[in-house]
């Protein structure tokens, strides 16, 4: 597009923002503007929007500023609370994939016991009550259940809940 | 939050910092009081719709006040500061236009724009109303920056995110569509010049 600025219109342009148009400004600018398109339009304009901007500025019905003083104040407080609870939220994932790694490392190390049990279990009603007295006899006997790995398997849960927990409150 | 008993000392410089704000109360009130008319002429103007304005207004001063931008450039006056607040509001002009029919700006009809205009041809702005109406949001943005609030090319494109470059071109073509569009409405019988 070719653009038709006139020599003159930063002139004019200044006249008006200065609000000495037209009556301030030289009679031979006058004489311009009246004949040149771009400078008329120009100076069309500018009046039109000045008068619309203090019409408006005039009818705006403006709140008080305290009211949105504190409103900020308080969205910055939620903003830094926000802020800092995020790496805490980092600490909480990071505990539980470590709950969930530790348990799923137990499960792994007896996962043949674990297998036999579930086989035991499978085979617990053609059995009958004899069978399952063998069982739970074995199992208690079994080094499996030595407090050795008991103690770690209920440690882990109750770290697993407590970090379950911890995160359900803090969502509430 | 159980976070606050877990950091209390991270907690409370952070207080810290949110009890001192960039901008003191007082001054904020004096900023206001200079700034929120213009303001509110320039959102009610350009959108159409003075409801709108009240509320972009608020939110543009609450976001002006949370800004990190007032934090770094609070020593560079009143000017640059009234600048970036037209800057908030030209964005959330801009995200309000986006929202309802997830278009551009630059593709919404104008009747919509004529439409929501008509509540606010009721003051004494009836001779630029109309032919604001016909024009596209964009357009509106640009006019009313350079000519109503006085803004040179550069500002505007600080303002709007345009290139200067692509201001001057724009502003060249709305200011001669609307001029034109003008002299229409004043060449029209029964219509105040």
């Amino acid at each position: 597009m070719i653009l038709n600025r006139c020599a003159h219109e930063a002139e004019v342009a200044q006249w008006l923002a200065r609000g000495g148009w037209p009556a301030a400004c030289p009679a031979e600018l006058r004489a311009h503007v009246s004949a040149c398109r771009s400078c008329g339009d120009l100076v069309l304009v500018t009046e039109s929007f000045q008068r619309a901007r203090t019409d408006a500025a005039s009818a705006a019905q403006i709140s008080t500023p305290s009211a949105l003083w504190w409103r900020a104040q308080l969205r910055r407080r939620y903003a830094a609370v926000e802020r800092i609870g995020k790496p805490l939220l980092g600490a909480h994932i990071f505990a539980l994939l470590i709950s969930l790694l530790v348990g799923l490392g137990l499960l792994a190390a007896h996962a043949q016991q674990c297998l036999a049990w579930l086989v035991g279990l499978k085979q617990l009603p053609q059995a009958g009550a004899v069978y399952f007295e063998n069982i739970w006899s074995s199992a208690l006997l079994d080094p499996i259940w030595s407090p050795m790995v008991l103690i770690p398997a209920v440690a882990t849960l109750a770290l697993l809940g407590g970090a379950v927990v911890y995160l359900a409150m803090d969502k509430q | 939050m159980q976070g606050e008993s877990v950091l209390p000392k991270v907690l409370a410089g952070d207080a810290t910092r949110v009890a001192t704000p960039p901008m003191d109360s007082d001054a904020f009130t004096g900023f206001y009081e200079r700034s929120a008319r213009p303001l509110w002429a320039y959102l009610a103007r350009v959108s159409g719709d003075r409801t709108l304005a009240d509320d972009l207004m608020q939110e543009s001063y609450v976001r002006f006040l949370c800004a990190a931008w007032a934090e770094t450039h609070n020593g560079e006056g009143e000017v640059a500061a009234r600048r970036y607040l037209f800057r908030i509001a030209t964005n959330l002009l801009r995200d309000h236009w986006r929202r309802p029919r997830q278009a551009s700006i630059e593709e919404l009809p104008e009747e919509f724009f004529a439409a929501s205009a008509n509540s606010s041809q009721a003051d004494s702005q009836a001779e630029l109303s109309p032919a604001l109406a016909l024009m596209r949001p964009r357009e509106r943005q640009l006019l009313w920056l350079a000519h109503a609030e006085g803004y040179s090319h550069r500002e505007i494109a600080e303002i709007t995110g345009l290139a200067s470059a692509s201001i001057r071109i724009l502003l060249f073509r709305a200011r001669r569509k609307i001029a034109s569009l003008l002299r229409e409405q004043a060449a029209r019988p029964g219509r105040k010049s």
